[in-house]
């Protein structure tokens, strides 16, 4: 409920006693009549008052907001329900009259005390209300670095803070993380001085190590760690040194979890972190939103004081600090891969990610080591022959056809190495991302790839 | 147990777990049969989409008419997104328009009173007829050895649907109600769940009528069907059919709240991806109709047992004050039944919600709804408080039992103890100061009951004391004659003395292990509870064996003490279900489907414990005005004679020897 609305609990309760008081007047009267000697105008304008009182004030109830609401139901209400109560035990003991309240009226009590206890209960433990995160992060307007650290803690403990109360925002930090010296809830560290830690750890031997290398891909985040600049290019830093700094840390931590992993809070033996990528779903944080929380990380410990961030203030287009900051859309970013066949076969090539795993003489940028090279004008004839080769093409075309649709039909031997290339390194996936088409112009390019004159 | 003999317990205790076993072998079995049929019909989809994308593509010169889309959800057998043809429109943007609202309350409180009411509602009427079928089923086997004993059970039956036939009427209202709730407030969200749900919600409509059709033939053909033995064997069937038609309705209902909350079947923009089924059986469907069958019966149980000590109240006289008791008795067994594994439905549940998604289960278990389950911990102790209370207070009216009356002080001083440690929370939200204060964010003695060693502990001797009591409250009037009691005897008491040592030792021994493996020690402090309930009974009823009675259950000399613990049991079984739904619900957060729509609303916030503590005090006692006002419409259809009872009183089997 709003504040400025009614309090649907107590506004259910007055109604309640309202009703609670006619009944209790009918009673009484009925009970006079079938008694004699008792003094039924007494009584009855005793518990007519009471009634008349009780839906009176529950029309009162109805002119108050939320807040009043509660104070007048238990400041004077309940007082003259009670009061109802004491004069009803008065009127039947007087009367020397046994077991007159139904259990109905017994049970409703019942019902209500114990029901409401409950409430009370829930009232008495601490309050938490999360809000929405906002939709966006719209920067609208020129921003000092004091407001952009605020929009890092917004979207760490949500729009609305109150005083005394947790809450959490669209980064979800607070489930886990503490903020505040000598708390802990065991889940993830605590972050009170974790600008300080930043410089340092990137600095330590465990880092440089554990639970991977510097310089080692983290498969799940796609990054590479302690490599700033090799950093997805949105969300890289931009200016400043080029070896590691605590910056890079935050970064780093936020976006690949695993990288590094805070003794005691890993999963695996601390190989593992459990902490999500904060810039994929569900929390998704933009660049944008990214840097506002370093920047918060960085300042919250040193209030009023912003010396210590070192992420730029957001710019817009024209490179103007603090301006209307348009985001991507990122809808493009989960689509899945698909050629039609129409792009060129550079392109084509490109957008499958073949030239990360193998060297394609034609192909610009084409140098991976992963798998073999591409030479199957004279590769594939040689390979159809050998006798491990348990496929089923009978021409260069199908062999290479089945090598990108089966991989695992046959694994070339690696002769530099002395073994075979990795089995099912390869994806199987590449029939759902190639048209026939597609698949025909690959097919047909990669036949007649041969080694470089010279070579 | 409920009856005049033996055969009665077992028939009954029969007629439950076939029940049971009818309502939860398919819900149980369904994820292992649906992995193996699923494995198979991905294979047909994907065949399927590759010649239809091969067709398109040599027909449209490589053009695809029909877009494909990943699942939002589903998986192949290579883990990959399910692929399906894009067969709806993407999930609106919602925005101003797409919400309406009255200046009295805010459109979700409206909604949360309208749903809440129309489950409870619903969840009775589902349950009563389950009841019925048993009870039924029970009266029919009995008829030629304790034809009068037949007769109350198929009158107990009977009146119990009496009173469920208004509540239906009252339930298909209250349907209508949030209908419209839904279509006025916010209609932008429930045009895209008519969008994918459509076909659902026309089956859902029919066999609404089907349930209709069939609950007017079974309670209206109640006289005329009982005078034939073929024809009464007829009708107890159709109260088959009937639960079977209002369980399809449950789980039909079920699927748009699942979808909701862990959606499938769809593409991440929201589109519909052809395959009804995927949007239905979403990964939550099968847990959480499991879930609610339980908590429907318990409900149910406590709506029942409320009912009769209601009129057990109000009875003028010896005989109704009997049978009112006795129903009593009855509707907390059958609500205790259910209880018992409804936490493990509630396990398998939450183990979806982790691999769903592993932040909504942290967000339950250890975020913004962690105080809830610690609510929910409070409520369970007030569960067990209720029950041992109610047993304590019967075993009052059994002869021979002072015998053990005297252990109850020492159960009850148990029960204190570990409710408290229960109860004790891990961390709280603390001022910086009162961080200070106390030295860290654990208390340093009661900070270590606020762990998971501690608490499994202490719910699992909670536990097996109630066992223990109602292993007590069984042979409170027997006098055992078989040799071999004294060996019987001291096998129980070896049961429960090491089940109790080595429940406490697991607890402790939690302290030294990480907390990962020390998760994996609830496991056997479990099977340890499990066993003083299973060889605890099995023992306990062997030795009834020849046993002499001291004397028969005085039926209709409940104390009012245990009478107010039935209304205890059913106020708490009305506010736990509220709140579960509550948490069950609120977990997504800002979102109408789970990362899929968005509630852009003004309500999007999620409620203080505070406000939705009295959000749930008002549903319960709502809905508990309206039941007080069903009851009594459905008094009005006028009181039949209740059936003579033998000497006035059943008594349970076991304690007639």
């Amino acid at each position: 409920m709003l504040p400025e609305q009614h309090d649907i609990l107590f506004s259910f309760l007055a109604i309640a006693f309202a009703l609670f008081g006619i009944y209790v007047f009918i009673n009484v009267i009925q009970t006079s009549r079938e008694r004699e000697g008792i003094n039924i105008k007494l009584w009855g304008g005793i518990f007519g008052a009471f009634a008349i009182g009780c839906f009176l004030m529950t029309v009162h109830m109805f002119d108050l907001v939320q807040a009043d609401q509660l104070k007048f139901f238990f400041s004077t209400y309940i007082l003259v329900v009670f009061m109802m109560l004491f004069f009803w035990g008065v009127f039947f003991k007087s009367n020397k009259i046994e077991g007159q309240s139904p259990p109905i009226i017994r049970g409703f009590f019942f019902w209500t005390t114990v029901s409401v206890l409950l409430a009370g209960y829930t009232n008495w433990l601490p309050q938490q209300r999360s809000d929405p995160p906002p939709k966006a992060a719209a920067v609208v307007g020129d921003l000092t670095m004091e407001e952009f650290a605020d929009m890092g803690r917004v979207i760490i403990f949500g729009a609305k803070q109150v005083a005394g109360q947790k809450s959490i925002g669209k980064g979800q930090c607070p489930l886990c993380h503490t903020f505040d010296p000598g708390d802990n809830m065991g889940r993830c560290p605590n972050l009170f001085g974790v600008e300080e830690r930043s410089h340092k750890r990137v600095k330590e031997d465990r880092y440089a190590t554990s639970p991977m290398a510097i310089g080692e891909l983290e498969p799940a985040s796609g990054i590479t760690k302690g490599k700033p600049a090799e950093i997805p290019e949105e969300y890289r830093r931009q200016h400043g040194p080029d070896e590691l700094v605590g910056e890079d840390y935050l970064r780093e931590s936020l976006m690949c979890p695993t990288c590094y992993v805070v003794e005691g809070f890993g999963k695996d033996n601390d190989t593992k972190s459990p902490m999500p990528v904060i810039v994929k779903p569900p929390i998704s944080l933009s660049r944008v939103e990214v840097n506002a929380v370093v920047a918060y990380l960085q300042s919250k410990d040193t209030p009023g004081e912003f010396a210590s961030v070192t992420v730029p203030l957001p710019q817009d287009d024209a490179g103007n600090t603090g301006g209307a900051v348009a985001e991507a859309p990122a809808d493009d970013e989960d689509r899945p891969v698909f050629v039609t066949g129409k792009e060129d076969i550079q392109a084509m090539i490109n957008t499958l990610g073949c030239p990360l795993c193998h060297t394609i003489p034609g192909v610009e940028g084409a140098v991976g080591e992963l798998g073999p090279k591409l030479h199957e004008k004279i590769n594939a004839p040689k390979r159809i022959k050998d006798p491990n080769y348990k496929g089923k093409a009978t021409n260069t075309r199908e062999y290479v056809r089945e090598s990108i649709l089966n991989p695992g039909a046959y694994v070339v031997f690696n002769e530099e190495a002395g073994e075979s290339f990795p089995d099912g390194l390869m994806p199987t996936t590449f029939s759902e991302m190639l048209s026939v088409q597609a698949l025909d112009k690959l097919v047909d390019f990669i036949s007649q790839t041969e080694p470089p004159a010279g070579s | 147990m409920l009856g005049k003999n033996k055969r009665s317990i077992a028939t009954f205790s029969l007629g439950l777990i076939l029940a049971m076993a009818i309502y939860l072998v398919p819900g149980m079995t369904s994820d292992a049969i649906a992995k193996e049929v699923f494995a198979e019909q991905v294979f047909a989809e994907e065949a399927f989409a590759k010649e239809v994308m091969a067709e398109e593509a040599v027909e449209g010169e490589g053009e695809a008419e029909i877009e494909w889309g990943q699942d939002v959800f589903y998986k192949d057998w290579e883990g990959n997104p399910l692929k399906g043809p894009v067969s709806g429109f993407p999930a609106p943007e919602l925005g101003e328009s797409d919400y309406n609202n009255y200046e009295f309350a805010p459109s979700r409180m409206l909604l949360w009173v309208a749903n809440q009411q129309h489950l409870y509602f619903g969840s009775f009427v589902l349950a009563v007829p389950i009841f019925c079928m048993i009870i039924e089923f029970i009266g029919i086997r009995t008829k030629e050895e304790d034809p009068v004993m037949s007769a109350k059970y198929d009158r107990l039956a009977h009146d119990l649907m009496k009173v469920s036939l208004t509540a239906y009427s009252w339930t298909a209202i209250l349907g209508g109600i949030l209908l419209f709730t839904f279509i006025t407030l916010f209609p932008g969200f429930f045009k895209y769940m008519a969008g994918i749900f459509r076909p659902v919600m026309h089956v859902y409509a029919l066999m609404f009528l089907a349930e209709s059709g069939v609950l007017y033939v079974y309670y209206y053909g109640w006289d005329r069907m009982s005078e034939d033995k073929f024809l009464k064997w007829i009708h107890c069937s159709l109260s088959v059919l009937l639960n079977l038609i209002g369980t399809v309705l449950m789980y039909l209902a079920n699927s748009w709240a699942t979808f909701m909350q862990a959606p499938g079947g769809i593409d991440s923009q929201g589109r519909f991806l052809g395959n009804i089924w995927h949007v239905i059986h979403s990964t939550l469907w099968n847990p959480v109709g499991v879930h609610r069958i339980l908590g429907n019966i318990v409900f149910g149980g406590g709506i029942v047992g409320a009912y009769a000590a209601y009129h057990y109240l109000t009875a003028k006289t010896e005989e109704e004050r009997a049978h009112y008791d006795w129903v009593c008795y009855v509707a907390m067994f059958i609500a205790i039944f259910g209880l018992i594994p409804l936490p493990f439905a509630g396990y398998w549940l939450m183990k979806e919600v982790y691999a769903f998604r592993q932040q909504m289960g942290i967000t339950l278990m250890g975020g913004i709804m962690a105080w809830l389950f610690i609510i929910q911990a409070v409520m369970i102790g007030l569960l067990f408080f209720g029950a041992n209370s109610y047993l304590h207070n019967g075993m009052s009216r059994v002869k021979g039992s002072h015998r053990y009356m005297k252990y109850c002080k020492y159960m009850i001083l148990l029960l204190i103890c570990t409710f408290t440690m229960w109860m004790t929370p891990h961390t709280i939200v603390m001022t910086p100061a009162e961080l200070k204060a106390m030295g860290g964010a654990q208390h340093p003695v009661i900070g270590h009951f606020g762990v998971m060693s501690a608490k499994n502990t202490a719910v699992n001797l909670m536990i097996t004391t109630t066992i223990l009591c109602f292993l007590l409250y069984q042979k409170a009037n027997k006098k055992i004659n078989v040799p071999w009691a004294t060996v019987g005897n001291c096998w129980i008491s070896a049961i429960f003395v090491g089940a109790a040592l080595n429940i406490i030792f697991l607890g402790v021994y939690g302290y030294f292990l990480p907390a990962n493996q020390r998760v994996g020690l609830s496991v056997p402090q479990v099977t340890t509870t499990l066993t003083t309930l299973f060889a605890g009974t099995a023992i306990n009823i062997s030795m009834f064996k020849d046993s002499e009675s001291y004397g028969d259950i005085q039926w209709g000399t409940q104390s009012k003490v245990g009478t107010y613990a039935i209304f205890l049991l059913a106020i708490s079984f009305t506010w736990l279900m509220g709140l579960m739904g509550y948490i069950r619900s609120a977990v997504r957060l800002f979102w109408h489907v789970t990362e899929v729509v968005r509630d852009n609303s003004v309500d999007a916030y999620t409620l203080t414990i505070g406000e939705a503590g009295k959000m749930l005090t008002f549903n319960t006692l709502f809905v508990w005005t309206q039941f007080v006002v069903v009851f009594w419409v459905g008094s009005l259809t006028g009181k039949k004679a209740v059936a003579k009872a033998p000497e006035g009183v059943p008594v349970p089997a076991q304690q007639q020897q």
